[in-house]
């Protein structure tokens, strides 16, 4: 409810009550709530918790309810796979889970995105609040509550919760939610993420926890104008249906748990989880040295236009508490798409903990409740409700990052660990969107499987693994290039093959990316689209010494079709993005290359579109690794002979790959004496590097030394953030126009004949 | 009938002889280094018990059949050639990166999800053997770029040169045109002729599958090449003894897809897992023939529990992207799941949640576990079941390991009694409680998912722990009957004895039966129908080969169908032979639609979003005699009461307070229809029956037993 009541100063009882009630009847709007979004603690135990808990607390029975839940979610995860029609549900882009009345996730599927099943909990939340009380709306068995705007609880507009009450004997006891990433949703460029948005409006569907079915039947006319809103009516439909039925199962499952155990062994097992998990969260983080580590990460363009925009992260342990400090981050943009979430920012850092720290443990919402997040408002990172964020990976991707690094940083040191200590995941999404008129005369709009392909982090004793999985996922899937192709009309010309020199060198090398070539085939309507960071400033780093993955270009190569060439000049073609980019085989074609961040383009026959996969932050000095695994890497075609030699400075035979031990060592040695010849005191390099300023050349976002002041894009635009007047930028079109315009006119000006 | 299967095991091979109505199991230790030993063995100790002489049993039986683990072992080894792997150029990656999850393929859930831990398998191909060549087939198998010779010839002698001992081809679409790969065949031969010493084996993938995905196509293909030396020379030194011994006609082997066929007619990759699949089919010819209703098939061992499905009106279940060791595949298997559960998974305290975890993993045989006296310092399930009574010390497998008391409480106190502030007894009833429920659970979900109830199920339990825990997952699952089936530890190789020849043959089409937008149904009959014939060509051409009259030659039509893009497929077979009127496709369509609603809920299926097949499938087979086990089991006449008395000793069962006097019985000693009460213990030679609290056991024939529910409230599925 709006606050405006609390302003005013004292007043009785009954005034109050009056009040509350004209402002509640007067609610112009239910819009996304910042009072849920800022809350991701334990709701407090309910009366019914408390007397369930009373009655039911042994742990061996609890443990046997909670593994009772748990096969009933993974067997709704598993059907969800199965029957959902969205290409993510079939890489595991998706997530079942049950939450307590109060809207606290519980228990998710063992499989799947766990930011989905922590993001609904705000939305049931929001139901809780607003809807179940409202005579318009209510909640009734059998009901379904549909949503995708981001605000009200998803990581983006792209994908789209349902919840289904649970009741008992009348009472709600629980809710169940079932998450895909359906990808299209009727935003101005097709497959749900629209780098063109300006504003909210721009993204597409923006639905806000609705009521799509009663008695367990969706209603008609919502999914009609649901499907009319999207490109594709199939794909909302089918996977409304998908996800109904899986709540259905999962509720079937619960009631059974509820049949045989007792609803309070049910309620008292979701609770103890919850309660369980913070407690042996708060023992973990107690093993922790107390202290502070920084990191920042930098996005390098908005996806219009190229900026420096900063992600700060400063992370604090004491005691059992951990308190991500993000202040000193970019502030908002205005009217660009890639403002993220702070409950974003938050569900992602549970996956965080989860995959990569704790993964034994359960996946609920406890695993944040020691936790304490710092946004600054207006923040990049914790926008105005009303800015556009349907890619809110573009920042949120590194504060992920930035945390994942400090929390390694602390906990390497650790005597016990709960899994293996790793070097940063490759987090960005290097991949083509689609969307178009297909081969069999479908509309469609998505995303390419791609996304699963980034590289693993290195570790402290082994090298990581190449394109493994995407950061926030596990087991996820590539997919089969002849079943894609059967779908779409493009090719892979080059297909999933591991790039050369796409290394993050160190000791052990981070797991590397692959390249993509791909060519539209076979439609006069189809384009492609690219939202990624990381052309310019590398988007993931290494540890203890160990290199950053590279910047990745978007290359072009237009004005010829590849399969023009294939007929007609078969050896032209060449099979690696450098090659194509360096030898331009094909005469009269243009090649471009460009920052991974392309507006839908749409695509002529045989042009070729050319990215690649990241790969891991690398562990340790470059100059420690094994100059065998050098030589393997060499063997594998995976480097080259120049990285081979001005990286890992390693001496050996080319023709059959023979290090020559003692010249490797002198040439070793002989860099580290260079080091030391090329650094200078700390002091001096601070005086030499150290500017008061960001540079006037570069438009910077965020703190530069002080993190109350922030910077907007100049370093003449600063203040405090609250005090920044709106950053609003201009269409990269209109600038463009502009500066041909002005050159007419000087060329005008210069020949008034022509 | 007169007839010998074998099953090759790990340990033991088993073997079971049927010779006019009289059956026999018998066992040998299998001998690695040559499994004609062990096979030799083990069938002596079964024609002597039948007075035979080898002479005779080679020269009178109609058939001798092989389930083995041959080729499991070899993967668990890594025991093959360096293969060179000549991929479509631009893909030589694919293989390698195994669809990014093949960190996961084969481990447990709790691995799976811990990406950290994720690592990839040692590749049976590495980097360095994989090439491109430039080719290009498009996905309706249009040659978008003719194959370079000169660039192949080059690739394979690259190969040569780095020591290929053979070749997977496996080229992008090749399942729809196979040309390219066909000329890359030719080309290697011309390289190196086959009557040269210089030859190699190539293997083309389209040959090995008839479906698409390239890397799970190409996986299955570098399996099978991988496995074939060593399968071939295991297979053929088996038939060469078989011949040395008098046996004239073909040996037949087992296959995964649960047929079987000669060995010109057996692709390496077709015989892993053969054992636990004929163990499924054994289960479901004993389904049929005591008329048990739908079964799950359950083999718990020490390491792991294997869980098949049967249900009736001969609805199959195939994994059609199996894993295999760590590798997905794409032939189609019997569906088989494999739980990290047994007698050997270790408990551990859960500081968490207060309570224990059990398994995946285990204390396998070396150390084992605690009471096992072999250094194993951590508790395990069957040290609960031994500190709980239902082991006794001198009993254990046959006597062969006397288990030791005080290791067993030593372990449980200390791991996890300590630390719950809790008895030895109330530990192990926990980890017992613990390890029933994993169990219960796994099988829970596997029917579920299918649409199943669990309730509604009979539960065949075989394997050394079956009939241990049968009652305790039993009783979670609200399941009322529990067979032990007969001959349990030699299960597989009767399963070997039952069946048919068949063989598989299937292709990937994009076949849409009905299209949402236009509203049209599928009319090209031509099309499907000359599909639907060169499959059954292909059986047919399988089974006459190994000499098997054309006129007994029967097929199964199968086609896996879906809504839309949905990832389901829902196997349909086929009610007609050859399509021909808009009828068929809406029978087609009702029979989909009704399986897949008993799947995922009667109203969730997506006509709206189109129909289609994906493959077409033809099962050729000939039907052949099979085993009888319908005598061995009691009918209600056949009961009556057990003896009185015997060896009580004190047993701790779940929500019972204290000791229970519990009666110890040997299964030898005790007759055909026999009714023992619980609580019991009954000791056989290959397993223990614990009849908890509730049920009984009725005594059949051959180590068969019936245990069956006396408590009401679970009526249902009575």
């Amino acid at each position: 409810m709006n606050e405006i009541g609390k302003i005013k100063g004292a007043r009785s009882v009954a005034t109050q009550d009056r009040l509350n009630k004209f402002l509640k009847d007067a609610s112009l709007f239910y819009g996304p709530d910042p009072d849920i979004m800022e809350y991701h603690g334990l709701e407090k135990r309910s009366d019914m918790e408390d007397v369930a808990i009373k009655n039911e607390n042994d742990p061996a029975r609890m443990s046997i309810v909670s593994d009772r839940i748990q096969a009933g979610l993974d067997e709704a995860f598993e059907m969800l796979a199965n029957i959902g029609i969205a290409p993510g549900a079939k890489w595991g882009d998706m997530s079942t889970a049950v939450y307590t009345a109060s809207g606290d996730l519980t228990q998710a599927s063992t499989g799947g995105v766990v930011i989905f099943s922590n993001l609904v909990q705000y939305s049931t939340k929001f139901i809780n609040k607003y809807w179940i009380d409202d005579p318009t709306v209510g909640v009734n068995e059998g009901d379904a509550f549909l949503h995708n705007d981001a605000r009200y609880g998803t990581p983006h507009n792209a994908d789209q919760a349902l919840h289904l009450p649970l009741f008992h004997e009348g009472k709600l006891i629980a809710w169940i939610g079932a998450v895909i990433h359906e990808g299209e949703c009727g935003a101005k460029e097709p497959g749900g993420i629209p780098s063109s948005a300006e504003t909210i409006w721009d993204e597409g569907l923006k639905l806000s926890p609705t009521k799509v079915a009663e008695n367990y039947e969706l209603k008609r006319d919502i999914v009609t104008f649901l499907q009319n809103s999207v490109r594709e009516p199939k794909l909302q439909y089918g996977d409304m249906k998908a996800k109904l039925y899986v709540c259905c199962r999962i509720e079937k499952r619960m009631k059974e748990t509820i049949a045989e155990f007792g609803v309070d062994a049910v309620l008292a097992a979701m609770r103890l989880n919850l309660e369980n998990t913070e407690t042996e969260v708060r023992k973990r983080i107690s093993e922790w040295p107390d202290g502070t580590v920084r990191h920042v990460c930098f996005a390098d363009h908005t996806l219009r236009e190229s900026a420096m925009i900063k992600i700060n992260l400063a992370l604090h342990k004491k005691g059992d508490k951990l308190i991500f400090d993000y202040r000193g981050s970019s502030p908002e943009f205005t009217n660009r798409a890639n403002n993220s979430l702070t409950i974003t920012v938050k569900g992602l850092l549970s996956q965080l903990f989860l995959s990569y720290i704790w993964p034994d443990l359960p996946r609920n919402q406890a695993v944040l409740a020691p936790m304490d997040f710092v946004f600054d408002e207006k923040s990049v990172l914790k926008p105005t409700i009303g800015t556009p964020n349907a890619q809110s990976m573009m920042t949120l991707f590194h504060s992920w990052t930035a945390a994942q690094l400090c929390v390694s940083k602390f906990i390497f040191s650790l005597p016990d660990k709960y899994t293996r200590f790793i070097a940063p995941w490759y987090a960005m999404i290097n991949t083509f969107q689609y969307g178009g008129l297909t081969q069999h005369g479908e509309i469609v709009g998505n995303i390419c499987a791609d996304i699963n392909g980034m590289g693993g982090g290195a570790f402290a004793d082994r090298d990581g693994q190449h394109s493994m999985a995407p950061f926030f996922a596990t087991m996820a899937d590539i997919g089969e290039q002849e079943f894609i192709e059967e779908e779409l009309p493009f090719i892979q010309v080059v297909s999933k093959k591991l790039m050369k020199d796409n290394q993050s060198f160190g000791k052990y090398r981070g797991g590397m990316g692959y390249q993509m070539v791909v060519a539209m085939r076979g439609s006069n309507a189809f384009g492609f689209m690219l939202t990624a960071q990381g052309s310019k400033v590398p988007n993931t780093m290494g540890l203890f010494g160990g290199y950053a993955c590279h910047a990745y270009p978007l290359c072009k190569i237009t004005g010829v079709d590849v399969f023009e060439t294939f007929q007609n000049r078969p050896d032209e073609f060449k099979y690696s993005i450098q090659e194509l980019m360096n030898e331009q085989p094909f005469e009269g074609a243009n090649y471009s290359t460009h920052a991974m961040a392309l507006q839908y383009d749409f695509a002529k026959e045989g042009e070729m579109y050319m990215i690649a996969q990241g790969t891991g932050g690398s562990y340790g000095d470059a100059l420690e690794r094994d100059p065998e695994m050098v030589m393997k890497d060499m063997e594998e075609d995976l480097i080259s002979h120049d990285v081979a030699w001005r990286i890992y400075k390693v001496v050996y035979d080319k023709r059959n790959l023979t290090v020559d031990v003692e010249a490797t060592e002198a040439a070793r040695k002989a860099e580290r004496e260079d080091r030391i010849n090329r650094s200078m005191p700390f002091d001096d390099f601070v005086e030499d590097w150290v500017t008061d300023t960001p540079p006037a050349n570069i438009p910077y976002y965020g703190s530069w030394d002080d993190n109350e002041i922030v910077y907007a894009g100049s370093p003449d635009i600063k203040g405090k953030i609250e005090d920044l007047d709106p950053i609003i930028m201009p269409d990269p079109k209109d600038v463009r126009i502009q500066a041909l315009e002005q050159e007419l006119a000087a060329l005008s000006k210069e020949n008034p004949t022509t | 009938m007169r007839r010998v299967s074998v099953d090759i095991g790990g340990t033991f091979t088993d073997c079971f002889l049927v010779w006019d109505g009289k059956y026999v199991a018998a066992k040998a230790l299998t001998t690695y280094q040559n499994l004609a030993h062990g096979f030799n063995h083990a069938l002596k100790n079964a024609y002597e018990e039948l007075g035979l002489t080898l002479d005779e049993v080679m020269t009178g039986v109609d058939s001798v059949r092989y389930a083995t683990t041959l080729g499991t072992n070899a993967l668990i080894e890594r025991k093959g050639p360096k293969i060179g792997l000549i991929t479509t150029a631009g893909f030589e990656s694919s293989v390698p990166i195994s669809r990014g999850r093949g960190y996961g393929e084969g481990l447990s859930d709790r691995l799976k999800r811990d990406l950290p831990m994720g690592e990839r398998p040692d590749p049976l191909i590495p980097i360095p053997m994989i090439v491109g060549v430039r080719e290009r087939v498009s996905e309706s198998g249009e040659i978008l770029l003719a194959i370079n010779e000169d660039d192949l010839r080059e690739k394979i002698r690259h190969l040569v040169d780095r020591g290929a001992q053979g070749f997977v081809v496996s080229l992008l679409n090749s399942v729809i045109n196979p040309e390219n790969e066909i000329i890359v065949e030719e080309i290697i031969r011309e390289e190196y002729p086959s009557h040269m010493l210089g030859a190699f084996p190539v293997i083309l993938s389209h040959l090995v599958v008839g479906r698409k995905g390239e890397y799970a196509r190409t996986s299955s293909s570098i399996l099978d090449a991988f496995l074939h030396q060593e399968m071939y020379h295991g297979l053929s030194s088996l038939e060469l003894n078989l011949r040395d011994q008098g046996y004239d006609k073909p040996m037949q082997v087992i296959h995964n897809s649960g047929g079987m066929a000669q060995l010109n007619s057996t692709d390496a990759l077709q015989t892993i897992h053969s054992g636990p699949v004929a163990g499924i089919h054994a289960s479901e010819h004993l389904a049929m023939e005591a008329d048990l209703g739908n079964i799950i098939c359950t083999d718990m061992g020490g390491t792991s529990f294997d869980i098949g499905l049967v249900v009736e009106g001969g609805v199959k279940f195939y994994d059609f992207n199996p894993v295999i060791d760590r590798w997905m595949v794409n032939i189609p298997m019997v569906h088989l799941v494999t739980l990290g559960a047994g007698g050997g998974s270790i408990a551990k305290y859960d500081r968490m949640s207060k309570t224990v975890q059990v398994g995946p993993e285990s204390a396998r045989s070396d150390p084992g576990p605690a009471c096992y006296n072999k250094g194993g310092m951590k508790p395990t399930v069957t040290d609960a079941d031994f500190i709980l009574g239902y082991i006794r010390a001198d009993r254990y497998a046959g006597g062969s390991i006397e288990l030791s008391e005080k290791r067993a409480l030593s372990a449980m106190k200390r791991n996890i009694g300590k630390k719950l502030g809790i008895s030895e007894i109330d530990a192990a009833i926990m980890v017992k409680q613990k390890a029933d429920n994993n169990m219960a659970n796994g099988i829970a979900q596997e029917l579920r998912t299918r649409g199943y109830e669990p309730r509604h199920f009979t539960m065949l339990a075989y394997g050394g722990n079956g009939a241990l825990h049968g009652c305790g997952i039993a009783n979670i699952l609200h399941i009322n009957k529990i067979l032990v089936p007969p001959f349990s530890s030699i299960f597989s190789a009767v399963g070997a004895g039952n069946m048919d020849q068949m063989h598989f043959h299937e292709t990937s089409l994009y076949l849409t039966l009905f299209d949402t937008y236009s509203q049209d149904m599928f009319d090209d009959y031509d099309r499907f129908n000359v599909m639907v014939a060169d499959l059954e060509e292909a059986g047919k051409n399988d089974l006459m080969r190994q000499g098997l009259d054309p006129d007994m030659i029967e097929h199964r039509l199968e086609l896996d169908m879906r809504y839309g893009n949905q990832l389901a497929e829902t196997t349909v077979i086929c009610p007609f032979p050859r399509m021909t009127s808009e009828d068929d496709i809406l029978d087609l369509i009702e029979l989909f639609s009704r399986d897949y609603g008993q799947r995922f809920g009667e109203g969730s299926q997506s006509p709206e979003a189109g129909i289609r097949v994906n493959t077409i499938r033809v099962a050729s087979y000939v039907s052949l005699d099979k085993v009888h086990l319908k005598d061995i089991l009691p009918t209600v006449a056949d009961l009556k009461e057990g003896p009185e008395g015997g060896e009580k000793h004190p047993c701790y069962f779940p929500d019972i307070e204290g000791a229970v006097d519990t009666v110890f019985h040997t299964y030898e000693d005790l007759e055909f229809g026999t009714v023992i009460p619980a609580p019991a213990v009954v000791s056989s030679d290959s397993t223990t029956f614990l009849v908890e609290p509730g049920w009984q056991l009725e005594v059949g024939k051959y180590g068969a037993g019936w245990l069956r529910r006396l408590s009401t409230k679970c009526e249902e599925g009575a």
